[in-house]
């Protein structure tokens, strides 16, 4: 680090003459001429960016009247103003929600790295919350090539649709130890065989379930439907089952759990699966599960998590289908019925099947085009440390994506799920189609899935036409069975 | 200097006025190519280029017609084509009937009629936005105001899902769309009602003209100019509906409400598919603009023959 302020007022030296530039700012003689970060316009990026701390000693014969108005600025262009300097810190933006308690974690966090790491600055770029407006921007900045922000936040889904346009950083190169993660999200996160996004933090699919009406978790898609309708049947509740059935992906997430349920797949490699009878079985069961069995409100096809919940937590249904965020909502006895009377297992299997778990989440990755992937990665590697996903998980109850934390009291501490029933959900979870195009995929499959839901057409015959058009996408974009592309 | 036959002077004259007219519509003409012209060729450009932002792997070869190509072996893009015609056709017609009915009560002196022409607008003044949730909330589910009513008659067993059936999802949209642009079209008709001579209605009473009579041959006819301006501005309008749709169904049950506007809103903005939404583009671009076209020779010409 450069000498702080001015030298000892002794030896006819001069003190007001030296001009330090620290983190405040410029300083003559201990006195704040202009205030940090003194910034210029420079760089690939065309963005301010900070200047490096230094100290630069000035002897001049200008009246101190005259230097204090007009040298700040031309030092500004002495000190290189136009090209990167070559040992300051590296500037790291990083996109983030600087909404709630989210923002607040994350700036906390990056403070503490600042200390750490001086060498390095984070910069936050505010960015939308709602994920595919973020997805959107994140698709434009990358397709112009900016350097800009250097670390992307991911949806679990993004990362092979970035990755194979090559749009972030093989990860392989910093060597990440990928075994202290959850298999199932760095699978998630692999593509051509290579690590683009390491997982920031985990989120299920997790069946809710009313432990004051049944005596616990059912063991298989018929038992969870006959306790739903004895429990309507003998409480007089309004609603057995509640799951998210707008047409979204919330959809898809949904369908995804049967699928694994009665043991079918989407996708295998290149070749689409949802044809198969064991996806018409799963369609068939959920479609039943509202006109047959009658379990499930229709008004449930208008639904995404938020009115799930509102049915929950009101005591109206005995089972729900959500995601982990409505645990430590529903605690709330102010405004849930339900406080204290409920707790979270994988949505379980029919006969043939496996229970599981949609896999979600955030995962962080590096823009191919960042001017410092090396510094990008120091944060990264930061932010992803068991002690930050602790911090994390008990601030806004995100769920680690380090299996070892589980065992740790800490994080018993930490959430108001219990971990062991988090993890064995972690466990069950099953990531959606590794592809470039999945969203595309995805909302081919959440059109014909809703027709069938809404009995605009049968099961077989909507997942033989979302099969065919899932297909036709694949092939004509190379990524099909017998394609063989670069990028897979 | 040689003076110039008078010819010639007059037709240099001509010509230097010509300049001047040039130059003085330049402005104008440059900010008309700028901001319609250029951006509808640019559209019509990336139409011709298989263009996907998610997939840069596949680079932006030229595809000629291929999108459009695509477009209309889509069965999908024939849904959205059909839905919003259908869309147009039932709210134009409605609004066109209750804007009428409404004018006519509006022109007739009475006490507090500033007052009703004001509040009536008030729904054309709220945002399509708040409009549609307003619409959406009152048909939603148990708590729906719209089944709450329907139950009080006794008329219906269970209440509908409105939104989640192909066919009764339309109901809450289109009552929306007539609800909030029906005063648009009554203040329409209202400006051409005013124009039309008080006198030629004397006379038809002083001749026995019954008041269907004097509706059907006298307001009609002469309401023509107002009912032309008002269909096109809502038959464009409707065929390009895209907020109300949007945020009250979001084009379902399936795809059973989707306009054309929101498949090419999704195929452009939301997969980002360049070429083939540019291509959807310029096909809503010739609709609407054969459509106007239509409009203005079917009736504009009868008028123009009428004026003659």
């Amino acid at each position: 680090m450069p000498v702080p302020t001015a030298g000892p007022r002794s030896e006819g030296h001069r003190p007001h003459n030296t001009l330090t530039f620290n983190r405040a700012g410029w300083q003559e003689g201990g006195r704040l001429l202009a205030r940090a970060p003194v910034r210029c316009y420079r760089g690939r990026a065309r963005a301010w960016h900070p200047l490096r701390p230094e100290t630069v000693a000035i002897r001049t014969p200008l009246s101190s009247r005259v230097r204090r108005a007009f040298l700040p600025g031309l030092l500004l262009l002495a000190a290189g103003c136009g090209r990167a300097p070559a040992g300051g810190p590296a500037v790291v933006t990083l996109p983030i929600s600087t909404l709630g308690a989210e923002g607040q974690v994350l700036r906390g966090q990056l403070a503490r790295f600042a200390v750490l790491r001086p060498d390095i600055r984070v910069e936050q770029r505010a960015t939308p919350d709602a994920a595919d407006q973020r997805h959107q921007l994140y698709v434009q900045w990358l397709n112009a090539g900016a350097s800009d922000p250097d670390i992307l936040q991911l949806d679990v889904v993004w990362t092979p649709e970035f990755a194979a346009a090559g749009w972030i950083l093989d990860l392989d190169r910093f060597r990440p130890a990928t075994d202290s993660f959850f298999p199932a999200t760095i699978a998630a996160n692999r593509w051509d065989g290579r690590l683009y996004a390491l997982p920031w933090f985990v989120d299920v699919g997790m069946l809710y379930w009313r432990t004051d009406l049944v005596p616990h978790a059912p063991t298989s898609i018929a038992e969870l439907e006959a306790e739903a309708a004895r429990a309507m049947r003998e409480r007089g509740l309004p609603y057995g089952l509640v799951w998210q059935g707008a047409r979204y992906e919330g959809l898809v997430t949904v369908f995804n759990e049967y699928l694994g349920g009665f043991g079918g797949r989407m996708l295998d490699r290149g070749r689409v699966l949802v044809d198969s009878p064991q996806a018409v079985a799963a369609l068939t069961a959920m479609r039943d599960e509202i006109y047959r069995e009658r379990i499930v409100p229709p008004n449930a096809l208008t639904w995404h998590e938020e009115e799930a919940r509102f049915a929950f937590q009101n005591g109206e249904t005995v089972f729900m289908r959500n995601w982990p965020y409505a645990y430590a909502l529903m605690q709330d006895s102010a405004a849930s019925r339900v406080a204290g009377r409920y707790a979270v297992a994988t949505m379980p299997a029919a006969p043939g099947g496996r229970p599981t778990a949609t896999l979600g989440g955030a995962q962080l990755a590096i823009n191919a085009n960042s001017d410092h992937p090396d510094a990008a990665w120091a944060v990264i590697e930061y932010l992803t440390r068991p002690a930050q996903m602790l911090e994390r998980a008990r601030v806004v109850g995100q769920f680690p994506t380090r299996p070892a934390l589980y065992a740790d009291p800490a994080l018993a501490r930490a959430l108001t799920i219990p971990p062991a029933q988090a993890r064995e959900v972690i466990e069950h979870a099953v990531p959606r189609p590794v592809t470039p195009v999945y969203t595309e995929l995805s909302e081919i499959l959440q059109i014909d899935l809703h027709r069938a839901l809404t009995r605009q057409q049968e099961p077989a015959a909507a997942l033989a036409h979302a099969a065919r058009e899932m297909q036709a996408l694949l092939d004509r974009v190379g990524l099909g069975e017998d394609d063989d592309v670069a990028g897979r | 200097m040689t003076t110039l036959p008078v010819g010639e002077r007059e037709a240099s004259a001509e010509a230097r006025e010509a300049r001047l007219a040039w130059r003085l519509v330049a402005p104008a003409l440059t900010a008309i190519l700028l901001v319609a012209l250029f951006p509808l060729g640019w559209t019509v450009w990336e139409s011709l280029y298989h263009h996907d932002l998610r997939m840069p792997w596949l680079g932006r070869p030229f595809v000629g017609a291929a999108n459009y190509v695509e477009a209309l072996s889509d069965p999908r893009f024939w849904g959205a084509m059909a839905h919003t015609l259908f869309f147009a056709a039932v709210t134009v017609s409605l609004e066109l009937v209750l804007g009428c009915v409404l004018a006519l009560a509006m022109n007739r002196a009475f006490r507090g009629r500033a007052l009703v022409r004001a509040a009536v607008l008030v729904p054309w003044a709220i945002p399509t936005v708040v409009s549609a949730l307003l619409w959406r909330f009152m048909f939603e589910g148990q708590a729906g105001i719209a089944n709450a009513l329907l139950t009080a008659t006794g008329l219906t067993g269970p209440p509908p899902v409105w939104f989640i059936d192909a066919t009764l999802a339309w109901v809450p949209v289109v009552l929306a769309d007539v609800w909030k642009t029906t005063p648009f079209v009554a203040l329409l008709l209202l400006a051409g009602l005013q124009n039309i001579d008080a006198s030629i209605y004397e006379a038809a009473r002083i001749d026995g003209a019954s008041a269907w009579r004097q509706f059907r041959h006298i307001t009609l006819p002469l309401l023509q100019p107002a009912i032309l301006v008002a269909l096109i501005f809502r038959t464009l309008d409707a065929f390009r509906v895209f907020d109300l749709i949007y945020v009250m169904t979001g084009g379902g049950p399936g795809t059973s409400t989707e306009p054309i506007a929101l498949y090419t809103f999704t195929s452009l903005l939301q997969n980002l598919r360049f070429g083939y939404g540019s291509a959807l583009s310029v096909i809503v671009f010739l609709v609407t603009f054969g459509l106007a076209l239509g409009y203005i020779r079917f009736l504009g010409g009868g008028l123009a023959e009428e004026r003659a």
